[in-house]
């Protein structure tokens, strides 16, 4: 991880783009242990059905988590101050038999800028505006953070 | 449809004891990895956080979520409070202000309260309504400072 300073950031400066793997029916499970968030709606297709849906979909908290790992690759996880995010649209995961043509709508790309310096509670603090999108363009989440740089 | 009447209400507060491998186990599943070596060592390693300038291990930045789905029962006794009916429900937003540092052994105690009740007109949709919950939790630790502040947005569509 670089050091990143306030003084070494300007508004408009991009974060660095990350691209998670494409998210799997597993991942989801992973999450939902971790997390204790058991909704059916995120691993029991005979569940999604009874709605009509095609499939399960992804914990919008998993989409929030990887789009949190974005930003903690890019800066320390200390220096996070606030985290808010909306949830603009729902992630299929890929599907093992068919993962060429659906990996794209599981494969989650987080990108992100600088849009303000300032100075907050004594600390020096920067808000970058972030995305999250699938491969095909689809936008996930839209949200900011402040961070606390030295 | 939620109840409206619901609106100020406070929910019993919950705890939740912070373990070290639960920080782990949570880093590992936003990550998409099978081994804790795959991610940070600051979500496992004692040492290697404290190195780093972290009083121990911390978690990763949504592990909170944990704190009411685990410790709180979870989602349903709060949408069966509040009438929302889970086939309609959407996660709309979710905000969290980091106020104090998390460490294993820590004990956390969530208080939420309902916030705020709305409804919107759908776009594609005249006449029909999403309705909107926002629910505001306070997190304080065993000592009592306030470590978190979060607030949910629930959505019925």
């Amino acid at each position: 991880m670089a050091n990143i300073t306030f003084a070494s950031v300007n508004v408009g400066d991009a974060m660095p783009t990350f691209t998670s793997d494409p998210v799997t029916r597993t991942h989801m499970v992973r999450y939902a242990g971790a997390s204790g968030d058991f909704n059916p709606l995120h691993h029991d297709e005979t569940f999604v059905k009874m709605f009509g849906m095609p499939r399960v979909i992804s914990h919008g908290m998993l989409i929030m988590g990887i789009t949190g790992r974005a930003i903690t690759e890019w800066i320390e996880d200390k220096s996070l101050r606030k985290f808010s995010v909306r949830f603009a649209g729902m992630t299929e995961p890929v599907d093992l038999h068919d993962f060429e043509n659906t990996k794209q709508r599981a494969t989650i790309t987080v990108t992100g800028k600088v849009v303000e310096k300032f100075e907050e509670a004594g600390e020096k603090r920067i808000r970058c505006e972030i995305q999250a999108a699938d491969g095909l363009g689809a936008v996930k989440i839209n949200g900011s953070f402040v961070a606390a740089l030295p | 449809m939620a109840d409206k009447t619901k609106l100020g209400m406070e929910f019993p507060p919950y705890t939740f004891e912070v373990e070290k491998g639960k920080i782990a186990e949570f880093a590992m599943a936003v990550s998409q990895k099978e081994s804790k070596d795959q991610v940070k060592a600051i979500y496992w390693d004692s040492a290697a956080a404290k190195a780093a300038g972290y009083g121990d291990v911390v978690p990763s930045p949504t592990f909170q979520t944990c704190f009411a789905l685990w410790g709180g029962g979870g989602l349903m006794p709060i949408l069966q409070t509040l009438s929302i009916n889970l086939g309609r429900l959407l996660h709309g937003e979710e905000e969290y202000e980091y106020l104090a540092p998390i460490h294993p052994g820590d004990v956390m105690t969530g208080k939420s309260k309902v916030v705020s009740m709305y409804d919107k007109e759908k776009k594609d949709k005249p006449g029909k309504f999403m309705e909107f919950t926002v629910l505001e939790t306070e997190i304080r630790n065993q000592r009592g400072e306030l470590v978190i502040r979060s607030r949910s947005t629930l959505v019925e569509r």
